[in-house]
């Protein structure tokens, strides 16, 4: 059994009267330590799943455990500080009115810490922003800075899950390979657990040990890393994606 | 003074959280400076508020007490009387000035009740939605079923004329569309990744909705306030004319226009005088309240 475990979940939206399944029958299992990747093309229900995870998402059946407790409902206040989460646009995931202080503070407020001055530093620190971005407002900070914040708000609670949607698809190459080494490095550093959606099988591929492929909602097929870099692929749409990721290295 | 330079407002790496929002709100400034037509609007503005408060210094003559009734009776515009003098033979321009405090107390309180009234309704309704939505905005509804000035009126019938009633009237009628507009505003945040983000971090509803929702209605709010403050003035000013307002001998400008009626073809002055100071106080709130909404409006915002 895994730190996480998820069995059979579903999610089912229901818009304009109309039920649309975005997640069906899903289930996968991530380790202490380890870093899962989630694989698929846009609407595959892979950032789906995170925000089930989390209680963002309407589950209509299956089961999620987290360290042995059930996932269902409202979560309680320490499960906050034991996962948390990195957004794809970090022009949506930061309030336009907030400074960067105001952000890593609130946790910390909520949370009841009283270091908040120590924290916010040695956060900062860490996600290789200075102090002085302590007191900015995200308009006067590029994209890679402002994911950097973003992360750094992630992490600033101290817990042990990363869910992590997309984390660098709304950057641009260079800096896409910055984050990636940031994260890398702070799961080395903190014994991280990652949970990695992302359309991109190169990031993943860099980033994860196991990842599960997913389409139109459904898992298709859990591989290894090494049996990814082998091509080691049993599924048909699996294999498409292997042929399409290379097909998109320039010739 | 020396730390508030320009430089220190301006920095892109301030040092501080205040000066992280003074700075803000110095680029704010700056923006509204460049905007002409706000500038004049504001200019008005402020010169309300210096009339309101030197009132006692610069009316010549008691506002209240008339003149020699043989002799100072509607007397045309001249340097004794620079707006002349009504059918009471009290000086005109005295009563706008002092007439001014009124008009400034209505719209003050009115802003100061409805704004709150109107963003925590619309807040509460968009971020929870369901049933507290359907109940909130299905009691807007009815509010805003009636015309404005019809309510009012029934309201201060109910509670009585007088200039307080009429405040405590336009305020009630006066929140329902800032309620809709903050709940408007509301939905399109409530399901930002920010707001998604904060939820994740353990936040309270309150603390969602009072640090993360409001100020981000605010805006649009303010700048809708600021523009109905010409329909507040005149809704008062209706109150007044009506006889449901201000009560004789206040000077409050609706009333003025009320009691110059009868003699307005032949002393035009009595009931056009207040009428101006109406006129250009409105187009005060509507030039300060176009220059906000270029400044201040996030979908504006280049």
């Amino acid at each position: 059994m895994g730190l996480i475990d998820v069995s059979g979940l579903s999610v089912t939206f229901i818009a304009a009267g109309r039920r649309v399944r975005a997640v069906r029958d899903v289930s996968f299992s991530v380790g202490r330590g380890e870093s899962y990747g989630i694989v698929g093309e846009s609407g595959s229900g892979k950032s789906t799943v995170l925000r089930a995870l989390v209680g963002l998402a309407p589950v209509s059946g299956g089961q999620m455990t987290m360290d042995g407790a059930a996932l269902q409902g409202a979560r309680p206040a320490a499960f906050y500080r034991k996962v948390q989460m990195v957004f794809q646009d970090p022009y949506a995931s930061l309030h336009p009115r907030h400074t960067v202080d105001r952000v890593l503070s609130e946790p910390l407020a909520i949370h009841g810490f009283t270091d908040r001055d120590a924290r916010i530093a040695r956060a900062l620190d860490d996600v290789g922003l200075g102090q002085g971005f302590r007191f900015r407002y995200p308009h006067q900070l590029s994209g890679g800075q402002r994911q950097r914040v973003a992360i750094a708000r992630a992490i600033i609670l101290e817990p042990e899950v990363l869910l992590l949607d997309e984390p660098t698809s709304a950057l641009d190459a260079s800096i896409q390979a910055e984050v990636l080494n940031l994260l890398d490095r702070l799961r080395g550093e903190r014994g991280l657990t990652y949970v990695l959606v992302s359309h991109d099988l190169a990031v993943v591929a860099h980033m994860c040990e196991r990842l599960l492929v997913m389409q139109h909602g459904r898992a298709v097929e859990e591989m290894t890393r090494e049996s990814l870099r082998a091509q080691a692929a049993t599924q048909d749409y699996t294999r498409a994606l292997l042929t399409a990721s290379e097909g998109y290295r320039p010739a | 003074m020396s730390v508030m330079s320009r430089e220190w407002l301006l920095t892109e790496q301030p040092a501080s959280r205040r000066q992280a929002h003074v700075g803000q709100a110095y680029r704010t400034w700056l923006a509204l400076r460049g905007n002409r037509l706000a500038m004049v609007g504001l200019g008005i503005i402020v010169v309300l508020i210096l009339m309101a408060v030197l009132a006692p210094l610069i009316a010549p003559y008691d506002p209240i007490q008339g003149g020699d009734l043989r002799t100072e009776r509607l007397l045309p515009p001249s340097w004794q009387h620079l707006m002349g003098t009504d059918d009471l033979a009290r000086d005109i321009w005295s009563r706008v000035a002092y007439g001014s405090r009124i008009t400034l107390m209505v719209v003050a309180l009115v802003a100061v009740i409805a704004t709150p009234v109107g963003l925590l309704v619309g807040t509460i309704s968009g971020y929870f939605g369901g049933v507290v939505d359907t109940v909130l905005m299905r009691i807007t509804d009815i509010f805003l079923a009636f015309p404005q000035l019809v309510l009012a009126l029934a309201f201060v019938a109910a509670l009585g004329p007088g200039i307080e009633n009429a405040i405590i009237a336009i305020s009630i009628t006066s929140w329902p569309p800032y309620a809709r507009l903050a709940r408007a505003e509301t939905l399109t945040i409530r399901n930002a990744d920010h707001i998604a983000a904060i939820k994740l971090q353990g936040a309270s509803s309150l603390r969602i909705i009072w640090g993360h929702v409001v100020p981000l209605c605010l805006s649009s709010v303010v700048i809708r306030v600021t523009l109905d403050m010409a329909g507040i003035i005149l809704t008062a000013a209706g109150l007044g004319f009506l006889g449901l307002g201000a009560q004789p001998p206040q000077p409050e400008w609706g009333a003025m226009i009320a009691e110059g009626r009868q003699f307005i073809i032949d002393n035009w002055w009595v009931s056009t005088m207040p009428g101006i100071a109406i006129f250009v106080v409105s187009l005060g709130f509507n030039f300060l309240g176009d220059g906000l909404r270029d400044v201040m409006d996030p979908k504006a915002r280049k």
